[in-house]
């Protein structure tokens, strides 16, 4: 089963420790600006923390403009080969959302490689702000979201057994019909 | 025992008025003693004053302002966002420190540097910009009077870039407003004493710091193993959704439940309109996202936006407990989002939310006994709850209109002004006290009086523990619990991380001992890291008795030995000015001072190498 980094902008809360596990597990160094994964902030109007990371495109725009064909998709993973690779960051030029980077202690771009798998910025973030879902999964917060807020939610208290309880139910507006 | 890692041996030295900039090194004896943040700068700060035979003017060109974080900053470690601001503070005169949180020092450490160290004054409006090994001192007099917000856009614009961190003045700061704040990474604050008017005198409207270097880290592989056991505790903690929902905002509760939540500037200990200021409301009808500082789980910080009523569209980073309980319950504003509307002016003025919230409160009741008169209020009312005039009064601070250019001297001038008023104000060495009130608690009031900056909480925060405990305990633990909260609290701004995984989810403080370790390759113990702080308290001590400072100044606010709260758990309690003294004696024995509160005569022995 093919799954997804996926992330979820309205959960972050810019503390940066994705970007301190990436960088810390590809290169050893606690340094956040050696991470394939970074963390944009905008203010006041949106305000928004929004992590950038690659989304391994299936028809990926870094790989179309690779001269050597060092970048390939292998296993639902937009890879790169050290061995082909020439540096010439073309890349990360062309990468629509920014999601690879350089810095000059490197010779290579840096870019997420899933970590095999189970990538460690998903593990590590407080927040839950980034998640791997099954493929066929991808979406579904944000129907889940847009039915919710059609549908208008309201909230009753009551008591079952002495105990306080809500229950949320969703107000289909009556005296409008 | 040696640091074998953990830092960059360097510090830039700033001359603003010779233009010079200069990259200095700092010796691993230096290193060991002093360990980084608010250590450095007292020692630097030290360093200055004997050079300048202890006359140095806070808003002259000669007050050194120091800028660092510590080496734990930036580092894979539960809430390693800090830095310290260490000068002499213009609303004491004595030294001062605030501390900042956000990717300011983590960026700053990027650089490359373990510190910034900044003397002299500009010829004209300028910006220091230090973008990794290349620093430059540039001229902008265009930023003259811009908000720090508008500043921090302008500047990102003109530089072009996404990724620095930029620390900006205010008016207020450019004013010398005495407790003028810094500003940075849009709304968080380096608040207390005065950083905000220290730049301003200095004619540096902003830092700006854009930095990609490695931290050094001694052993990497063991600090993550440390640091996930440390992540992981806070994460099964049954407290930490709280935290990472409300953050300090859950205090406003907590306080007025207790007691201690300063109301009608602190005439009052409970609000009866608490539920209308508090952490739930924000999160019902404020809250749209989460903040946190750098490399925290907690995320303390809250983004709020205000979305009916006359402040529609006012998006904040914050509140915070302080601000919130000083531009709320403190000036009788019950309306959240008048709060917000507070914090956010104060913010892109670049004023301090604790004191301006302290001092305003102090003038409406001023203005109510009739201290104060119609006339010197330039014709404008002010009563509890008039968010309308309380607002413009905070303008007329920042940009020293009529009443406003007095009170933005701070107390001293507003009792020579008006002598009545220091029954009124609360404050300590000249810095207005903070959101907690120490009425309650007699080791909450040692701790205001003997805080080496003033009347803040910053270093020791008592009030906790005599509100669960109650105040049946002795006075040896009183003062032991005091001077231990004075030493570990500053390890922290020294080491350059934050104390609330510690004083609000109790991660035990012996985890430090092996960050540091692993940090730095140094290997010493938690005792010895707190010993070394202890050193640096003595030697901020011995800075004031330099500066002036005598036992007299360890004193209290009128209304903590005379004017009790009105209402709830602890109307009518007051701290007995007897039994005040005699804390004060027993805690200068235990820390091993004389009786007139100075430091044993060889003292500065420890300082002078």
């Amino acid at each position: 089963m093919s799954r997804k980094l996926t992330v979820i902008p309205e959960l972050c809360s810019g503390c940066r420790i994705c970007e301190l596990v990436c960088a810390i597990k590809h290169f050893g160094s606690n340094n956040p600006k050696k991470a394939a994964i970074r963390i944009i902030n905008t203010y006041p109007h949106p305000v928004m923390r929004m992590p950038i990371v690659c989304s391994q495109c299936k028809v990926p725009a870094c790989a179309q403009v690779c001269p050597t064909n060092a970048l390939r998709l292998l296993d639902g993973v937009v890879q790169l080969d050290s061995e082909n690779c020439v540096s010439c960051f073309k890349c990360v030029e062309a990468c629509p959302f920014g999601a690879i980077y350089a810095h000059e202690d490197c010779d290579l771009p840096i870019k997420c490689d899933m970590c095999g798998g189970e990538p460690e910025c998903v593990s590590s973030c407080p927040l839950g702000a980034l998640r791997l879902i099954p493929e066929h999964a991808l979406g579904e917060t944000k129907r889940l979201n847009n039915v919710l807020s059609y549908t208008q939610m309201r909230e009753i208290e009551f008591y079952e057994k002495g105990e306080k309880k809500t229950i949320h139910y969703a107000d289909i507006g009556k005296e409008e019909l | 025992m040696s640091i074998k890692s953990g830092y960059f041996k360097k510090y830039l030295h700033v001359d603003l008025s010779q233009n010079k900039l200069e990259r200095r090194d700092l010796s691993d004896s230096f290193l060991e003693r002093y360990i980084g943040g608010r250590g450095f700068g007292a020692k630097l700060v030290w360093d200055n004053l004997r050079k300048h035979d202890f006359k140095v003017n806070p808003l002259g060109e000669e007050n050194l302002v120091v800028i660092a974080p510590g080496p734990l900053t930036g580092v894979y470690l539960p809430s390693s966002g800090k830095n310290s601001f260490v000068a002499i503070s213009p609303a004491t005169g004595l030294y001062g420190d605030s501390s900042i949180g956000g990717g300011f020092g983590v960026e700053l450490r990027q650089t490359g540097l373990d510190a910034l160290a900044i003397t002299g004054r500009a010829p004209e409006l300028s910006i220091l910009f230090i973008d990794n090994n290349d620093t430059s001192i540039i001229p902008a007099p265009e930023l003259k009077g811009k908000t720090s917000l508008e500043a921090e856009g302008m500047i990102r614009e003109q530089l072009d870039t996404q990724s620095a961190h930029i620390a900006t003045i205010g008016p207020a700061g450019e004013n010398l407003v005495k407790f003028a704040c810094v500003n940075a990474d849009w709304g968080r604050n380096a608040g207390r004493t005065g950083f905000g008017a220290i730049l301003g005198s200095k004619n540096l409207k902003a830092i700006v710091v854009r930095g990609h270097c490695d931290l050094p880290v001694h052993d990497i592989q063991a600090l993550q193993s440390e640091s996930n056991k440390a992540f992981k505790y806070l994460k099964e903690h049954q407290y930490f959704k709280l935290w990472q929902q409300q953050g300090l905002m859950n205090v406003i509760e907590y306080a007025n439940e207790k007691g201690i939540l300063p109301t009608y500037n602190f005439k009052d200990s409970v609000f009866a309109k608490h539920d209308q200021i508090n952490g739930d409301t924000m999160l019902s009808d404020y809250k749209i996202g989460d903040s946190a500082c750098f490399s925290c789980s907690m995320g303390c910080s809250n983004i709020c936006l205000v979305k009916n009523g006359k402040y529609t569209g006012t998006v904040v980073e914050g509140p915070e407990y302080e601000s919130c309980a000083m531009l709320g319950s403190n000036v009788g504003i019950d309306d959240f989002g008048a709060i917000l509307a507070g914090n956010k002016l104060c913010d892109e003025l670049g004023l301090d939310t604790i004191s301006a919230g302290n001092l305003v409160g102090a003038v409406i009741e001023g203005y109510e006994k009739g201290i104060i008169s119609l006339a010197d209020l330039d014709g404008m009312e002010i009563t509890w709850g008039d968010d309308d005039a309380i607002l413009k009064l905070i303008n007329k601070i920042a940009y020293r209109e009529g009443i406003g250019d007095i009170i933005a001297d701070g107390p001293a001038q507003i009792i020579q002004k008006w002598p009545e008023m220091d029954n009124i104000i609360l404050q300590v060495k000249g810095l207005e006290q903070s959101a907690y009130d120490s009425r309650a608690g007699s080791s909450m009031a040692l701790a205001y009086a003997t805080s080496d900056v003033g009347a803040h909480h910053t270093r020791a925060w008592t009030i906790a523990r005599e509100m669960e405990e109650g105040q049946d305990w002795s006075d040896d633990e009183r003062v032991d619990t005091v001077i231990y909260h004075q030493k570990l609290r500053p390890l922290f701004d020294m080491l350059g991380v934050c104390r609330l995984p510690w004083i609000e989810l109790g991660l035990n403080e012996k985890h430090y001992e092996y960050f540091y370790r692993y940090v730095t390759g140094n290997d010493v113990s938690l005792e010895k890291l707190l010993e070394l702080s202890n050193n640096v308290y003595d030697l901020t001590r011995q800075i004031n008795i330099r500066l002036g400072a005598k036992r007299q100044d360890d004193s209290l606010p009128y209304k903590v030995h005379s004017s009790p709260a009105l209402t709830g758990p602890n109307a009518g309690k007051v701290v007995d000015k007897e039994h005040f003294q005699k804390l004060l004696s027993l805690y200068y024995r235990k820390r091993g001072w004389n009786e007139d509160g100075t430091l044993p005569d060889n003292a500065e022995d420890r300082f002078n190498d």
